[in-house]
């Protein structure tokens, strides 16, 4: 990791560590890329860039665990979008590789507060329907800074998660928009209403298979490569997929609606590999289940419309709690790269509906950190981790809060982008 | 072919008869002759030259009518009805048909677009054509039909379900109204983008005013010129234009409580005599005041709306869908006590089973068997203003009876005979598998999928 | 007679309101008035209208308390551009000029949005037609008075209006190489560039001035047959005449200023550029037109045109000169319109009223409906919304909506009548399963003919 060599003070700020308890009126110093101490009466080191953080809050970087952040642009066009590859299962693919660090999402969202994403290889951040509806594994999301000279620089982990794109049942299974009210159900083709659930269900079936099949094929690949038979050949596809066999990677199955969920936690029972599930919609009916297989989940949006036309206005708004009271663990993801900067105001909306204000603070910050396999380093405000902070002039989860200050391993980031510098210009237009 | 009776008087003997529109005779006569009813009741003689028909054990009803049908045309696209540009700026000698495939994307109300008002059915129906035989056998003796393609389909008749030679013969009147089909369909679906115009149900209603004022303005012209040709431009024909001034009533689709409030609205605004078909949710009581307040008449769709089988069992539909479901077959009920006039139509059912569950399920869901009785016979003539010669037993009424054993609605009831015009049929027996048309099996549907599914072309 | 579900559910949102309106004393809020600035007291609601609004107000025998404390009151939001409450699609895009069709024809009041928007604290919003085309379709401002018929829903009195639309969305389905949004090949639809969508409108402006030459020249002599009455050119004619009000959906500087140069031309105006991304690159020549801007908050780069949209546009056209309002253009944003509006305070640090204007007054002003709602003063309609907490967050929650002085949306009547319409729901359901003929299977539904 290249770090730092700024040593930076931040002193007399009240520091949120998200792990603990806040702590008024300390110093941070940041050496190497790290938080190197934090407390009360410490000495600035020689050198040391003092920022007076008075009246001023320090809390860790959040962290955004769904979007295509790097790889796509200008999501309508296409010469400016790198997700969604052509095929069935593309575990090789990945997303590190593709991101641009010039894009200018970056720069956007790190006003906000955001230091770290993870960015999909599938469209629409994880929770599409890649391929043209057809994709099952679409490749390897990545842990990325939101700051760096090259991917390598940006890079948290390479390969932080296997995404699967668990195959949809029903007119509301993809992506769970809820957009289609009753009445307009059966106009879609393919939903159920339209098309018959027997036929839906029986492509559902041969879909599951078709994935089990490929999960079979790479263990048995395992199996050979483990041997160094003779006459083994190297297959870069299958190769991809052993991390996820040992474990060592973890799928991010993409899955709404219950019975999904309820499929794909059976799937990895019996694959024996690690899952996280992104944007669940039946958090009340699936929790239990969740919570005893000990599966963390990455919710979706919360400003998000109701399932049907039944459901309380607010089944979206409250999705978070819901979680939290079924003792799920959870993170937000945003899914959209228009919506990245505002992951803050998505777990704000959360606590007006009844989600703890901490655990809201925790699901866009440790939670994060910890599902991606990254807790040790990220998501809180401790010394030894990276310096991943942000100073902000108050809640980060409030609207008019202002993020005064951007830490990136270590280094500040000036918070000016590309609607900076127009803003700039066209404010002075006489 | 079935095969009709001709005889010169019919006699119907000590039968109940159920005239409709007088009391019940529980035994008395019903003579018929040269086609017309020539004379009911208690103590009427047998004239001698009469083929008798003993009645004991069986009762005489009016025929029974269908307010709105596909019946006796042919039996897959109605030959002539097409959809596409018609009217002014087209050559009017292709085949309509063939015109629809070729036509261009319509650019506005000016093309026409989808309208065939000038066509009258009267024109195409066929003793050979869909329903006449097996909607005979389930004790339909006559029928109000349309053409339904596209947004102005033409004009209806009035029709008896006769074998026979001719189409001409089937024809009580004609024309009885324009057809008129609202909502959205191809042409890009819901962005519309291409497909011509006009692609939204916006576009269909700003069509069908704009239609109306071109119509108005074309009588204008049209007059004028008439009175004095000299020196003034002759206005150019307009078939489209001639069709919906010929017409003397239009049918415009509401289903939804909110679409029978669009459509008195729209109506108002088009400021001609009209009748609503549809009333999926006719059941509830702010439609039953609409139609009232307005003094409308609605035209039932009997295929009340079921649970699709092969639902997802995960998805739960909605309570407005469980109580469209629950409740549509109420409307008839719920319109009766309100008082607002209405008849059943058929909307694509054509065995008699099925036309017998759906009549049943009005009667189960709180219509009385006189009422329902009413709705497929007297109303719709009222309604058609045909009653002065069909609709109920009276003297000097065409000679349309169904003559059955025990009460016409009961599913173990068999119809023994049918008169049409004074003609004997003995019904075909049924087929086993019964055509049963498709289910509406979601109230949610959008009126064009009604109006595809619905009304068979 | 047993009330149906419906019914039922529709008794619970007004279980706490009258039929007609009844007197309400809204007391100890923060009462955030727009225009008359915040302040700790009390409302009283007569007769639909707001009646007395200050630190005390008279306490009419039979009025109802509302006990506000450590609540916040606003005027009603109004969304100056939504495409909710209508049926059967908002594009009539067949063609480049659809000016002859009116959502006001396809009001849908039982659609879901309405309450939904309801529950977002919206009391009013601007229905307009799609963007498929240079010239959409006609356009009206609702109330939210869920439970009303299509016309009860209607803003007595209000200017209609109609729809513009300019950049990528009207040219898209005259793309040369043929493929339209769907995905479809379609035959191209003139315009497909920025070029031809100036030309469709000025085409169009040409011949409603010639049409209203014809009209003007039949009203003067009022002899002989009329002209044809031709609805796409009446629309457009009611625009020159001033009434009806142009919302021109648009994105990039110069097409805003095309239009702006068109209407100058024609002699009408724009009311109000909608989306308006670009805005403030030419807020100058903006405000001079007297246009009003209706943006978003913060979307962007979801296509080329909104590359360089910003977040601070909303604050530099204000601080040019603009009348700026925020709107949703989606069912969903349109329930946090408040929170959309904090924004505007974050991104170029409007103050908190002129913010809270964004979605009430100003919205009012560029509808022409500000005589009667978007801020809260006496004798305007007492449309208010409550929240649990500062309103510009996502921390708040809306509480009561009143539209008219009745209330329409109360969450503790929403929350606490779940329970009961779950259970109502299941006896449906139950009751058709009991219902349902055990059927000979194997049918496979619809499909199966």
């Amino acid at each position: 990791m290249v770090l730092s060599a700024e040593t930076i003070v931040i002193r007399n700020a009240d520091v949120y560590p998200v792990t603990g308890a806040a702590m008024m009126g300390v110093t941070v110093i940041l050496q190497d890329g790290k938080i190197a101490e934090i407390g009360a009466k410490l000495l600035p080191p020689k050198g040391a860039r003092i920022i007076e953080g008075k009246g001023l809050r320090v809390y860790p970087g959040m962290i955004d665990s769904g979007t295509e952040l790097g790889l796509s642009e200008v999501s309508s066009t296409r010469e400016t979008v790198d997700t969604g590859e052509i095929g069935e299962f593309m575990p090789q693919l990945r997303a590190l590789s593709a991101v641009n660090p010039e894009s200018e999402h970056f720069g956007v969202v790190r006003v906000n507060g955001i230091t770290s994403v993870m960015t999909y290889p599938a469209s629409g951040g994880g929770g599409g329907r890649g391929g043209g509806g057809s994709q099952h594994i679409s490749g390897q999301a990545a842990l990325i800074h939101t700051d760096g000279w090259t991917w390598e620089d940006m890079a948290v982990d390479r390969s932080a998660a296997m995404h699967l794109i668990f195959p949809s049942l029903g007119g509301r299974g993809g992506r769970g928009g809820g957009m289609a009210p009753d009445a307009i159900l059966d106009m879609i083709p393919g939903a159920a209403g339209a098309a018959g659930f027997t036929a839906a269900k029986r492509t559902y079936d041969a879909q599951v298979a078709k994935i089990v099949a490929f999960f079979d094929e790479a263990r048995q690949y395992q199996k050979e490569r483990a041997a160094n038979a003779p006459g083994f050949k190297r297959d870069l596809k299958l190769e991809a997929m052993i991390p996820v066999l040992e474990g060592k990677v973890p799928l991010a199955v993409s899955a709404s609606r219950a019975s999904v969920i309820h499929d794909a936690i059976a799937f990895a029972e019996k694959q024996k590999v690690k899952i996280v599930i992104l944007q669940p919609r039946d958090i009340a009916k699936v929790g239990a289940e969740l919570k005893a297989k000990n599966i963390p989940v990455i919710l979706g949006r919360v400003l998000a419309l109701p399932d049907t036309e039944d459901s309380p206005y607010d089944e979206a708004f409250t999705q978070p709690a819901e979680a939290y009271k079924a003792g799920v663990k959870f993170a937000f993801g945003t899914f959209n790269n228009e919506f990245v900067r505002n992951l803050p105001y998505q777990a704000a909306t959360a606590v007006g509906f009844g989600l703890p204000y901490d655990e809201a603070l925790k699901a866009v910050t440790i939670n994060a950190a910890q599902i991606w396999g990254h807790g040790n380093e990220i998501g809180s405000v401790e010394k030894g981790k990276v310096a991943d902070l942000i100073v902000t002039t108050g809640d980060p989860l409030e609207i008019t809060t202002q993020v005064k200050y951007l830490f990136i391993k270590g280094k500040e980031v000036p918070l000016v982008n590309k609607q900076t510098r127009l803003y700039e210009k066209y404010m002075s237009r006489q | 072919m079935a095969f009709a009776q001709s005889h010169p008087a019919v006699a119907i003997h000590n039968a109940k008869i159920v005239t409709v529109s007088g009391s019940v005779i529980n035994k008395g006569t019903v003579v018929v002759r040269n086609g017309l009813i020539d004379a009911v009741g208690e103590n009427v003689a047998v004239p001698p030259d009469a083929m008798l028909v003993e009645g004991e054990g069986l009762t005489v009803y009016p025929g029974l009518i269908d307010s709105l049908s596909n019946w006796g045309q042919a039996g897959g696209a109605s030959a002539a009805a097409a959809a596409g540009r018609g009217g002014r700026g087209t050559t009017a000698a292709a085949p309509a048909a063939a015109a629809a495939v070729t036509a261009a994307p319509a650019r506005g109300p000016e093309d026409r677009p989808q309208t065939t008002s000038w066509l009258k059915i009267a024109d195409e129906v066929s003793p050979t054509g869909r329903g006449v035989e097996t909607a005979r056998s389930a004790g339909f003796t006559s029928a109000v039909t349309f053409p339904t393609r596209g947004i102005f389909g033409g004009q209806g008749a009035v029709i008896d379900l006769i074998s026979g030679e001719k189409g001409a013969e089937m024809i009580v009147a004609s024309p009885t109204g324009q057809y008129i089909a609202i909502g959205r369909t191809g042409g890009g679906g819901g962005g519309g983008m291409g497909g011509g115009f006009p692609s939204s149900l916006m576009g269909y209603i700003a069509y069908v005013r704009q239609i109306y004022l071109d119509a108005e303005h074309y009588k204008l012209v049209k007059d004028a010129y008439a009175a004095n040709p000299n020196g003034m431009t002759r206005p150019e024909y307009d078939r489209a234009l001639e069709g919906v001034l010929e017409s003397k009533r239009i049918l415009l689709p509401a289903n939804r409580l909110v679409e029978i409030d669009r459509m008195i609205h729209l109506a108002a605004d088009l400021k001609q005599p009209y009748i609503l078909y549809g009333g999926r949710e006719a059941y509830r009581p702010e439609a039953a005041a609409l139609l009232k307040k307005a003094n409308i008449a609605l035209l039932v769709s009997m295929r009340w709306p079921e649970k699709n089988r092969d639902a997802d069992p995960d998805d739960v539909d909605s309570v407005r869908t469980l109580e469209t479901r629950d409740k549509a077959a109420s409307a008839p009920a719920m319109l009766q006590k309100a008082g607002v006039k209405f008849a059943l139509y058929s909307d694509g059912l054509e065995a008699s089973r099925d036309l017998k569950a759906a009549v049943k399920k009005a009667i189960d869901a709180g219509l009385s068997r006189e009422d329902a009785l009413r709705a497929l016979t007297l109303s719709p003539a009222e309604i058609f203003g045909v009653a002065d010669r069909m609709g109920s037993i009276e003297k000097g009424k065409i000679g349309n009876l169904v003559v059955t054993r025990g009460d016409i609605f009961e599913n173990s009831t068999k119809v023994e005979m049918v008169f049409v015009d004074g003609r004997k049929y003995v019904p075909a027996p049924e087929t086993p598998a019964g055509g049963r048309g498709a289910a509406t099996d979601d109230p949610g549907r959008n009126q064009a999928e009604v109006n595809q599914a619905g009304v068979k072309q | 007679m047993k009330l149906s579900i419906r019914q039922y559910v529709f008794a619970a949102c007004f279980a706490a309101a009258p039929l007609c309106a009844q007197t309400y004393v809204i007391k100890n809020a923060t009462v955030m008035t727009v225009s008359k600035g915040t302040f700790k007291g009390s409302i009283l609601v007569k007769d639909g209208k707001i009646a007395e609004v200050g630190e005390k107000v008279m306490e009419p025998a039979g009025a109802k308390v509302i006990d506000a404390s450590n609540q916040y009151v606003i005027p009603g939001i109004i969304d100056c551009h939504s495409h909710i409450a209508g049926d059967g699609g908002i594009n009539e895009g067949s063609i480049s000029v659809s000016s002859m069709v009116d959502i006001k024809d396809i009001i849908n009041p039982e659609d879901i949005a309405i309450y939904r928007a309801l529950a977002g604290g919206v009391t009013t919003a601007n229905i307009l037609h799609g963007s498929a085309n240079a010239i959409g379709g006609r356009t009206l401002p609702l109330k939210m008075r869920w439970g009303k018929d299509a016309q009860g829903m209607i803003f007595e009195g209000a200017t209609p209006g109609i729809k513009f639309a300019l950049g990528e969305n009207p040219k898209r389905a005259g793309n040369p190489t043929g493929r339209a949004i769907n995905g479809q090949a379609q035959q191209g639809r003139y315009p497909a560039t920025r070029m031809g969508v100036e030309d469709v409108i000025r085409e169009a402006f040409n011949n409603a001035k010639i049409y209203k030459a014809e009209w003007d020249a039949y009203a003067a002599k009022k002899t002989g047959i009329p002209p044809r009455k031709d609805l796409q050119m009446e629309a457009l004619k009611e625009v020159l005449e001033g009434k009806r009000f142009v919302h021109a959906h648009s994105y990039r500087a110069d097409e805003i200023l095309m239009l702006l140069r068109i209407a100058d031309d024609y002699g009408f105006k724009i009311r109000t550029l909608q989306h308006v991304l670009e805005g403030y690159k030419v807020a100058k020549e903006i405000a001079a037109h007297g246009a009003g801007a209706s943006t978003f908050s913060d979307w962007w780069s979801y296509k080329m045109e909104a590359f360089d949209a910003i977040p601070y546009n909303a604050a530099i056209m204000q601080k040019k000169g603009v009348v700026v309002s925020l709107n949703s253009d989606d069912a969903e944003l349109m329930r946090h319109l408040n929170s959309e509006a904090g924004k505007a305070i974050k991104y170029g640090g409007v103050s908190e009223t002129e913010a809270l204007a964004m979605v009430t007054l100003n919205p009012a002003k560029q509808l022409g409906i500000d005589n009667r709602v978007g801020s809260i003063e006496v004798g305007k309609d007492a449309d208010l919304v409550i929240y649990d907490k500062f309103p510009l967050s996502d921390y708040a929650k809306v509480q009561k909506v009143l539209i008219d002085g009745t209330v329409y949306f109360d969450r503790d009547n929403e929350v606490s009548g779940r329970p009961g319409k779950a259970a109502e729901k299941q006896k449906m359901i139950d009751k058709e399963k009991q219902n349902q003929p055990r059927t000979q299977g194997g049918r496979g539904g619809r499909g199966g003919q």
